[in-house]
């Protein structure tokens, strides 16, 4: 019976050994490529921890609704009539809403939630925000993706400190983001994580080259890792000769050693996604949205064995100020059918039960509607969490309407709660570490 | 001690370095012409490059007049729709005048006759870090970037005044609504913090004080200049780091400077930008007496740093990763090549992580290792592929040609007959240093495959196997 990490170095030789060899080169081995198995196996040794894998361990999905979600038009607290009052126009009439209670209830377009709701695995979170909320996108953004206090400036994401403390030694494909940019949830000194919209596109395109073989060979080769090598310098006066400077490895040769196995790293994860989605074809529709193909891409990733733990996709086009009604309407009809068939998709996989989705916004929008049929930024919001392991219920207390801050909704859920549930519970990281503070655990999983 | 690296050691490479290091790197006969000058002669140089601000005249942009036109119609306008339609009128073109800003920036560090200057004016860029996702402004922006470079080799205290009453500053710390009344501390606690003396060198209490010290600095929105507002400016005494007075926020920073701590603070943030990334405490104190003895003078610093025999050893050469922009123009200046296109170059430093004028927040780029991820470094190799072929798809979705690669002057007909031949001088292009052997003998094997004389395509290939390499990102 092997050990986790003796599992991990097996499948990492096989895998090297099916992509190296299956790949586009000549019949024979290079004898460095031989050289590189040794040395790919020592590596493998010495970075490999026992750490839980997206392979077979649970996996976090967090989606970001960009611009700011009308929560008060998704969970609708249509038994409150100062949201009537609030909003002559653009409030959801009560007879359409998809009652939860008798105070609040879905938007109507939610309606494949709606029935997760009711089979037990969509958690509603209400109130969620932050004290001192900050209107801005920009900078309400990177407060949820820093997990920073409102007045204190942070760079770090607060998942790419999750993959410093827990994820050492894993995979760059740890953390991968659907869309073109890494995610500042991501971001961290030692980046971790891989971002790309297009799966085809996250390869060494060799195709540039009038040999196309040939020049892949070789990059695979020159960024193979190398032993002892030597590290030009200028103190040798060599002239302009080409030829090899000895010495062993100085320390600031760890820097060459880290581009090293980051490229070796590239190169092992675009060879598994390019093979997965070449295999793998999901047996649900998806809506032919942006939403709709990145919750599809993450399905085939998650059914392909990705040891990915953390993805990250985006919804955008939430900051509606003015004629709100018909462009929300379509938001959530895509959220609705997006999220649902991702649903359908991990439980025909079996994997329904190890996946946590968990959605967020840099705010919420205003109480009172403006004068352009829409609403201006707000504060507190509510965000769903949704997952086989999921709790459901109403967490938390629907903000009141008439006791605000500023015209806007008051917290009463930290953001950071939430974070801090789905770090210990869901991926089993000591939260405090993480967000850099305790904060109390949501009964949700 | 930065003692001087005695003069036979100064060789083309030692050049090679300094140009990368100090400027953007070059083509072989640039580096060659500095190493011709001699150490000192290198230095001098790059230190006092002549203006060449005529060569690049600014983008188009909100002009003053427009300016003051723009103000007059918001002041009269009777509805907040009509402020908003006012606006959107005058500011249409933003979004592109942002990005012609960045094209017109990226364009001056690629042709300039100046590059410590430029690469000093992105040094400072990142140290004052101000995003114009705040800001909102191109214009103020550009005049930032103009007063950085004003400023750059010369004395720090003077760019730190001149940063406190710079209006893109004023606006992204919330200067401008800082009053006597309600002092806001956003700026205070960041010039502080990182602009000049690091976290834990002063108090809370200093932080307040120095707040009210900054209050009733405006911006006169038509000419977009600095006005103190005197009734929102708090004029009574303050106790700031030990010392009382009615400090006025000149004052404020002198009293800044007088730390030794922040001669500490910029020497280090110097070192680590121009040499490398873990100066030790000896370093860093000998630096900061060096600006301290000289007025935090700059350019006189930096001509010790860049004379010394620490600065040109193994343990600094070819050691630091080269960030975006220093990749693109390297890459474009060594491969004697324009800019990509405007779309794809947009494009690539976003990929690439380092968007000029929108810095991530007021900490600036990490830089260093922070520059490569698994997709980061796999965008520089298809980069590399893009530049050298000219095919439009490589880096995904239809994008414009490249220019064409002057293979005659990279490699011409008399290196193409033999594999030495061809590989030195390529290799000494690309990589500035002496390769391994074992690299060597990589490149060797590749070409015996070929048969000389060497084609035009051969000869691309095997620079695409030598840019996309570790090696590569490496300066």
């Amino acid at each position: 019976m092997k050990t986790p990490q003796e599992q991990t170095l097996h499948t990492r030789r096989e895998f090297i050994r099916t992509s190296f060899l299956g790949g586009a080169l000549a019949s024979t081995v290079p004898l460095f490529l031989e050289k590189t198995f040794l040395t790919l196996d020592s590596m493998a040794a010495a970075t490999t921890g026992q750490y839980a894998t997206g392979k077979d361990s649970t996996i976090l999905v967090v989606l970001q609704m960009a611009g700011g979600n009308d929560g008060l038009n998704m969970l609708v607290p249509y038994g409150d009539d100062a949201y009537y009052k609030a909003r002559p126009r653009i409030a959801i009439p009560s007879n359409s809403v998809l009652k939860i209670n008798d105070y609040a209830g879905l938007h109507p377009k939610l309606t494949g939630l709606r029935d997760l709701y009711g089979s037990g695995t969509l958690g509603l979170i209400q109130g969620v925000g932050y004290p001192n909320p900050n209107r801005s996108h920009f900078r309400s953004t990177e407060i949820w993706q820093t997990a920073s206090d409102s007045g204190h400036n942070e760079s770090v994401g607060w998942i790419g400190r999750y993959f410093d403390s827990c994820c050492k030694g894993s995979d760059p494909s740890v953390g991968v983001s659907i869309g073109g940019q890494t995610p500042q949830a991501f971001a961290s000194p030692h980046p971790k994580g891989i971002a790309f919209s297009d799966p085809s596109q996250f390869r060494y395109m060799s195709e540039a080259a009038s040999n196309p073989k040939m020049a892949e060979q070789f990059m695979r080769e020159m960024n193979s890792p190398t032993e002892n090598m030597g590290h030009g310098g200028l103190s040798d006066n060599s002239g302009g000769s080409i030829g090899m400077i000895s010495g062993s490895p100085d320390t600031a040769g760890d820097t060459l050693d880290f581009l090293q196995r980051t490229a070796l790293g590239a190169e092992m994860s675009s060879d598994k996604i390019l093979e997965i989605i070449r295999k793998s074809k999901s047996s649900v529709d998806y809506p032919r949205s942006q939403l709709g193909n990145s919750l599809n891409l993450v399905g085939r990733l998650i059914q392909g064995g990705l040891p990915t733990r953390v993805y990250y996709a985006s919804q955008g086009g939430f900051d509606t100020h003015a004629n709100q009604l018909p462009s929300h309407d379509r938001l959530m009809t895509d959220l609705n059918a997006a999220l649902t068939s991702f649903v359908a998709d991990l439980k025909a996989q079996g994997n329904y039960d190890r996946v946590l989705v968990l959605t967020f916004s840099e705010f919420g929008r205003r109480v009172a509607e403006n004068a352009s049929g829409g609403t201006d930024h707000g504060a507190a919001a509510p965000l769903f969490v949704l997952g086989g392991a999921v709790k459901p219920g109403l967490y938390g207390n629907y903000p009141s309407l008439t006791d605000l801050y500023e015209g806007d909704l008051k917290f009463h859920t930290d953001f950071r709660s939430v974070y801090a549930t789905a770090l210990e519970k869901w991926l089993g990281a000591p939260s405090e570490q993480v967000l850099g503070r305790k904060y109390p655990i949501l009964p949700f999983i | 001690m930065l003692l001087p690296l005695p003069e036979k050691l100064w060789n083309r490479y030692s050049a090679a370095h300094l140009l990368n290091r100090a400027g953007f790197g070059g083509t072989p006969a640039e580096i060659d012409d500095l190493y011709s000058r001699g150490m000192d002669g290198a230095v001098e140089c790059l230190l006092n490059a002549p203006n060449d601000e005529d060569l690049f005249p600014r983008p188009p942009m909100m002009e003053p007049a427009k300016r003051v036109e723009y103000q007059k119609q918001i002041k009269n306008a009777p509805t907040e729709e009509e402020r908003v339609r006012i606006k959107k009128s005058f500011f249409r073109d933003e979004r592109a005048e942002i990005i012609a800003l960045r094209l017109w920036w990226l364009n001056r560090i690629r042709y300039t006759t100046a590059p410590l200057l430029e690469k000093l004016t992105l040094f400072w860029h990142g140290h004052f870090a101000t995003s114009n996702q705040k800001v909102n402004d191109p214009y103020l922006m550009w005049l930032q970037n103009e007063t950085m470079r004003q400023h750059a080799l010369g004395k720090f205290p003077v760019m730190l005044k001149a940063m406190s009453q710079d209006p893109a500053m004023i606006r992204w710390l919330d200067l401008n609504q800082s009053s006597k009344k309600h002092p806001n501390e956003n700026f205070a606690r960041e010039v502080m913090e990182l602009f000049s003396l690091g976290e834990g060198h002063y108090s809370e209490m200093d932080v307040t004080e120095a707040a009210r010290a900054f209050t009733g600095y405006r911006v006169v929105p038509e000419t977009a200049t600095f006005h103190l507002a005197t009734n929102a400016h708090d004029s009574g005494m303050k106790t700031f780091l030990g010392k009382t007075g009615d400090f006025t926020g000149d004052q404020i920073l002198d009293l800044i400077v007088l730390q030794p701590q922040c001669a500490r603070f910029i020497g280090k943030r110097l070192w680590q930008f121009f040499v490398s990334e873990s100066p030790n405490e000896k370093t860093i104190s000998e630096v900061a007496d060096i600006l301290l003895n000289n007025g935090y003078d700059i350019g006189k610093t930096l001509r010790v740093i860049f004379r010394s025999s620490l600065f040109y050893s193994r343990a600094v050469v070819h050691h630091q990763i080269k960030g975006p922009v220093q990749w693109m123009i390297q890459t474009t200046r060594m491969l004697e090549i324009p800019l990509p296109d405007a779309k794809v170059l947009e494009n690539s430093m976003a990929a690439l992580g380092q968007v000029l004028f929108a810095p991530p927040n007021v900490k600036g780029w990490d830089g260093g290792r922070a520059w490569i991820s698994a997709s980061s470094l796999l965008y520089r190799y298809n980069l590399a592929a893009y530049l050298l072929s000219g095919k439009a798809h490589i880096l995904g979705g239809g994008g414009a040609k490249t220019a064409q690669l002057p293979l005659e002057a990279i490699a011409p007909p008399s290196t193409r007959v033999s594999c030495n031949l061809l590989l030195e001088p390529l290799a000494f292009r690309i990589f500035n240093i002496p390769i391994s052997t074992r690299d060597f003998s990589s490149y060797m094997s590749y070409i015996s495959k070929q048969t000389p004389p060497y084609s035009d395509n051969a000869v691309r290939d095997l620079m695409q196997i030598m840019m996309g390499t570790p090696e590569f990102q490496l300066n």
